[in-house]
């Protein structure tokens, strides 16, 4: 498994975008905390030095939005959820790796 | 015994250990540098101070309001490597995902470490060296000091001297060969570590070399300024410099130290067995040659004798230190050497006590002569 880890590193990184927006997606608002919890036992883990400037970029181009939500201890937090946008651009994501792995099995044959 | 720096983050404020703040701030701006011209720089950045401050928090308790360094450089492991967009793409293809990184393993050395409750750091740093509790290496030290008759003393008070203190974090972190993620610190570190071994040798020895033609000097013109001499002889290398150099240098300032001490108290005896019997251990002036003579003459083969060797201990020290000048270091470590031999003897030997006597009956009465004359 380590072997696989580190040789597929570079396709779960590409993959990471997909698989926090599916994240978000599935409910109405998530804060880092609770992506990087919901992450740590899968193949995307992930630290927060990867996931600030991701989920900025992901601002940037309008796929999520954010808003600041006051915690029961400490600072306020920010929440995050998907846009409309955002949630268009997971469809064509779903739908390409759709396509991707029907065209590696239809490879096979 | 480590300073403290208060700093704010986001707004709340935190106290750290110095090498705890110099690792945060070389990742931060390594994350800044990474992030280069993105535009979010600056809210990703505060995202960032704000994901630290709460790791911070839930390593300080009521009865601990400091982040340590071992602290720091487990939070910025948690946090991993800051990515900017331009960076990503390029390490995709290399290593990937930044928790299956290989944790750098800087080479693990002993080391001096203040912290608490450490009084000489020795045993301190041997637990981090082998990973285990502090309390167990200072039982070891007891028993072994009262069955060995005092003589692992000797190897702990000897490795005050030749074990260096880990002032840096990097040290620190080679101290418990603990793996360090903030990428900044160890380019530095390595970085350093080849400069210094590099250089710190040469340095070494030309000041040596240095000090030995000053001396030379100083022998032809002895009666001229003795500290001028000294004072060239002392300006070892101002910065800090290898491990093993410092090793060497706590050595040699140990050695030094003793025989200056020891010079020091065969001056001290010659001089008052002169002054009350007139003789030194058996040993008459020759002929009519009055006592003032014999004592300047004393004096003079006495700093003639020592001056190299306080020398030398004052460039162990000023190695040792970093510092120019070594400070008042070495002076104190032969006079606080003088004073336990002085009071081990005292205690011990009849003779050294009934001289020590003699001598203070000298003192009384020249005070009074010269009170009388004058």
């Amino acid at each position: 498994m380590p072997i696989a880890d580190e040789q597929f590193a570079g396709l779960r990184k590409g993959l990471l975008e997909f698989a926090i927006l599916t994240f978000v997606s599935g409910r109405a608002s998530a804060y880092v905390g609770d992506i990087l919890e919901a992450l740590a036992p899968t193949p995307f883990a992930t630290q927060e030095g990867t996931l600030y400037p991701l989920l900025s970029k992901l601002r940037r181009e309008e796929f999520v939005d954010y808003q600041w939500v006051e915690s029961g201890q400490g600072p306020p937090r920010k929440y995050y959820q998907l846009t409309d946008k955002g949630s268009g651009r997971l469809g064509e994501l779903a739908a390409y790796w759709r396509h991707l792995t029907s065209t590696l099995e239809s490879l096979g044959r | 015994m480590e300073r403290v720096v208060t700093i704010n983050l986001n707004g709340n404020s935190y106290q750290l250990e110095e090498p705890a703040y110099d690792a945060l701030r070389a990742y931060m701006t390594r994350a800044e540098a990474a992030l280069g011209a993105n535009p979010d720089k600056a809210e990703i950045v505060r995202d960032l101070e704000q994901a630290i401050a709460d790791k911070c928090g839930s390593y300080l308790s009521p009865g601990k309001s400091v982040v340590s360094a071992s602290d720091m450089s487990r939070i910025l492991g948690e946090m991993g490597p800051v990515e900017g967009e331009a960076e990503a793409g390029a390490q995709q293809q290399q290593s990937g995902a930044a928790p299956n990184h290989e944790p750098f393993r800087p080479n693990r050395r002993l080391y001096r470490i203040y912290d608490n409750g450490a009084w000489t750091g020795v045993s301190a740093g041997m637990a981090a060296y082998a990973g285990i509790d502090v309390a167990w290496v200072r039982i070891f030290w007891i028993v072994s000091g009262l069955f060995t008759g005092g003589f692992t003393c000797l190897v702990y008070l000897v490795m005050i001297f030749a074990v260096p203190v880990a002032s840096t974090s990097e040290e620190l972190a080679a101290a418990h060969g603990a793996p360090f993620n903030a990428q900044e610190v160890i380019d530095r570190a390595k970085r350093e570590y080849g400069r210094f071994t590099e250089t710190s040798t040469a340095n070494w020895r030309s000041e040596e070399r240095r000090w030995r033609r000053s001396w030379r000097q100083q022998q032809r013109t002895w009666d001229a300024d003795r500290g001028a001499g000294a004072t060239q002889a002392a300006a070892a290398p101002a910065q800090p410099v290898g491990y093993v150099e410092r090793m060497f240098a706590g050595l040699f300032a140990f050695v030094f130290s003793i025989i200056t001490a020891a010079l020091l108290i065969a001056f001290l005896i010659a001089f008052f067995s002169l002054l009350s019997s007139g003789s030194v251990l058996g040993w008459t002036p020759p002929g009519d040659a009055p006592t003032w003579l014999v004592l300047i003459v004393l004096a003079i083969a006495y700093a003639a004798i020592s001056s190299p060797f306080s020398a030398l201990q004052r460039t162990s020290y000023a190695t040792l230190s970093g510092r120019r000048t070594g400070g008042a270091t070495d002076g104190l470590a032969t006079i606080a050497i003088v004073v336990l031999v002085g009071a081990f003897a005292w205690v011990y030997s009849p003779d050294a006590r009934a001289f020590m006597e003699q001598g203070y009956v000298v003192v009384r009465d020249f005070v009074t002569y010269w009170d009388r004359q004058w």
